[in-house]
């Protein structure tokens, strides 16, 4: 017993290989094809078992509403995904897309008080502001990281405390409930990305597929790209290979913090106020979504539509479970039941992977 | 680093003595109820201020204790019954002259208290009640029972007795959560053409009611009204009715300055105030007595009645208080 990995082919099914691990190479491929495509798989057996017992859940409004839920935790975990790639991790996400829609919120509520007065900003320029401050935090994060070794996960970890007080400081704990704001201060407006829709489609779908498509072509098909790749992969190698470690690092915590402002202005958006606790615990479905689309937690590889996937699995699943009315105890234990069974098939994956890597050298 | 953590350790020790050596010779000798008449300080623990009504709650019961000449040390314990037990050690440790306490759990907290207690501290219970007595002076609640009947009729009136609503629930851990819910029940199910189509913890967040109300406006398109077991998640919820251009009855629980602006603006159709302010006051003034008479003047277990807030008196109603005109 040297292997085993794959799961015991019938022997002679095809012209078996004297020795290899992979005893049966056409049907381990077909078996690592099934695994590479998982998150599909699993994704359309949800969509079939859940309009097996209701008629509404696949409609054309319910798939554009559950897409529109899936939107918030798709782009935290694209962001997020960016960091993994690296090797590190991002668990301060959830809370600065609150201190963003705070921030953003307060300004659009009560202005910004500047010796002489209160300046009101437009709708476009509070969004860019959110997003700053959360590309701000995460250069805060890649900043400690890198300069003083301190590990992502305590890092971000801390972060997460920091960004969430801060948001809490920001209204002294308090919510501000309306962000219509008002013509006279040409402030109105802010709904348009969480609430409106273009084409019919929500806005906050169609953002989603642009930071989706952005971040594909930046992560395949550009030199930035590839260093993460390379960083994630091998650090040691990277380093010697030239590779500038550290901004690459500190890149990408500045991605993921953009990433989780641009979800936390969304929620706030939809929600019409902004609350200290928005987004409380999505760092986990960001990074559930991340490791069920195959983005190993050990760094170097992974793909941005198989988080995207890992993202609509985990809406697709949460919003069935509410719409047939299953209790609230059991969506978290079904929850927590797919994300560890996908990870059980990504290491089957990585296992046949390698057994056929060995086979074929 | 040996001799740096020595260092440290002797400083915090200088600074704990000094701390504590003022009054440690009256605390010692005297044993009656008023043991610590020498300290001046009210701690004040609750949930997280996050939420308004917790804010509420904590203002007017530190108002209230400066007014009557206290110091005040206001804390929160996020509804973790852990910090709690750390926070009432504190309270312990600073040799506090009482507790008002807005505890994390009827159960987890009775063990906390007693510690409170036994260092002849007296705790004063608001908002949530604990399950055993005598270990707290007073636990004042509002009383969540009255006022989800309160709820539960407005809402009966406003469907017109019939039609399909869903129903938000709180937290399932927090006992106000189930006692709202069964105050709700207790009328709604009296009428046989009031169906609930759909029942949902939203675990009081503001966000996760908007997401699960879209999720049950997709599966019921003909619901008529929407119950929910906290202002937060009305507020999700009738966030959720507007993007969906529907008109439904959204009805909450709390008395929530946002909700009563809601409703002065013909959204939100009712609410049931718990008079948070009130309470507090009551809780410190009780305190008060206490420490200067060495005996409680109220009975333990004290309910406050909640008030049914709609567009009739929503003008009169500021910060979970209403005026008495």
């Amino acid at each position: 017993m040297t292997d085993t990995h794959v799961a015991s082919p019938p022997k002679g099914a095809a012209a078996p290989e004297p020795g290899g691990p992979a005893r049966n190479p056409a049907l381990a491929r077909a078996a690592l094809l099934l695994l590479r495509g998982r998150t599909l798989v699993v994704l359309v057996l949800l969509v079939v078992f859940f309009s097996a017992i209701s008629s509404e859940y696949l409609t054309q409004s319910n798939l554009i509403l559950m897409t529109k839920h899936v939107a918030i935790n798709a782009i935290l975990a694209i962001g997020v995904t960016f960091v993994i790639l690296t090797g590190g991790i991002d668990l301060s996400v959830g809370s600065i897309a609150g201190l963003a829609g705070m921030v953003s919120g307060g300004l659009l509520f009560k202005g910004l008080n500047v010796p002489g007065g209160t300046v009101f900003f437009s709708v476009a320029v509070v969004i860019l502001i959110g997003i700053v401050v959360g590309a701000l935090v995460g250069a805060v994060n890649g900043l400690v990281i890198t300069r003083f070794k301190v590990a992502p996960f305590i890092a971000t970890l801390g972060m997460l405390y920091v960004a969430r007080g801060l948001a809490q400081l920001h209204s002294n704990g308090g919510t501000y409930p309306d962000l219509a704001g008002d013509p006279s201060r040409g402030n109105t407006g802010f709904h348009f990305i969480g609430v409106d829709s273009v084409l019919g489609i929500p806005v906050a779908v169609w953002i989603m597929v642009l930071v989706a498509i952005a971040a594909v072509v930046v992560t395949t098909r550009t030199p930035f790209g590839r260093r993460i790749f390379a960083v994630g992969g091998n650090e040691r190698a990277a380093i010697l290979a030239g590779i500038r470690v550290n901004r690459v690092k500190i890149a990408v915590y500045v991605i993921s913090g953009a990433c989780a402002a641009l979800a936390g202005l969304l929620l706030t958006s939809e929600l019409g106020a902004a609350y200290p606790d928005t987004a409380t615990t999505y760092e986990l479905n960001a990074i559930a979504a991340a490791v069920l689309g195959g983005t190993a937690l050990s760094g170097g590889r992974g793909t941005i539509i198989g988080t995207v996937m890992g993202a609509f699995v985990i809406g697709f699943l949460s919003d069935g479970l509410v719409l047939v009315g299953v209790s609230t105890f059991w969506q978290s234990v079904v929850k927590g039941a797919v994300i560890v069974f996908a990870v059980i098939t990504e290491q089957a994956q990585q296992r046949l992977q390698s057994g056929l890597a060995k086979h074929t050298a | 680093m040996l001799r740096r953590s020595l260092i440290a350790i002797g400083a915090a020790s200088v600074l704990a003595l000094a701390a504590c050596g003022g009054g440690d010779d009256k605390s010692d000798s005297s044993g009656g109820g008023s043991t610590a008449a020498a300290s001046k300080l009210i701690v004040i623990i609750t949930p997280s201020p996050d939420n308004v009504f917790f804010k509420a709650e904590q203002d007017a019961a530190a108002a209230q204790a400066k007014k009557l000449g206290y110091e005040t040390l206001v804390l929160s314990h996020d509804d973790d019954p852990t910090k709690q037990s750390q926070e009432i050690d504190t309270a312990i440790s600073r040799k506090a002259a009482a507790i008002i306490l807005d505890n994390a759990g009827a159960d987890a907290s009775v063990a906390a208290i007693q510690r409170a207690k036994d260092a002849k501290i007296p705790t004063f219970l608001v908002d949530r009640e604990i399950n055993k007595t005598g270990v707290a002076v007073a636990q004042i609640v509002s009383n969540n029972a009255q006022g989800a009947g309160l709820g539960g009729t407005e809402f009966a009136k406003l469907m017109g007795n019939k039609g399909e609503y869903a129903e938000l629930t709180g937290k399932a851990t927090d006992t106000n959560a189930g006692v709202r819910s069964q105050g709700y029940h207790g009328v709604l199910d009296q009428y046989p053409d009031l169906k609930m189509v759909a029942q949902q913890s939203a675990n009081w967040d503001q966000a996760e009611a908007l997401q699960k109300t879209q999720t049950i406006l997709q599966a019921h398109p003909n619901i008529k009204g929407i119950i929910a077991g906290n202002d937060t998640m009305a507020l999700g919820a009738f966030a959720a009715v507007q993007a969906a251009k529907k008109n439904i009855i959204v009805v909450g629980f709390d008395g929530s300055p946002d909700v009563v602006s809601s409703i002065l603006k013909d959204g939100i159709k009712a609410t049931v105030l718990q008079p948070a302010g009130k309470i507090s006051e009551m809780a410190v003034d009780q305190a008060d007595a206490y420490l200067k008479n060495g005996k409680a003047d109220q009975p333990e277990k004290q309910s406050v009645d909640c008030v049914l807030v709609n567009p009739d008196n929503a003008k009169s109603v500021t910060n979970f208080a209403v005026a008495t005109s």
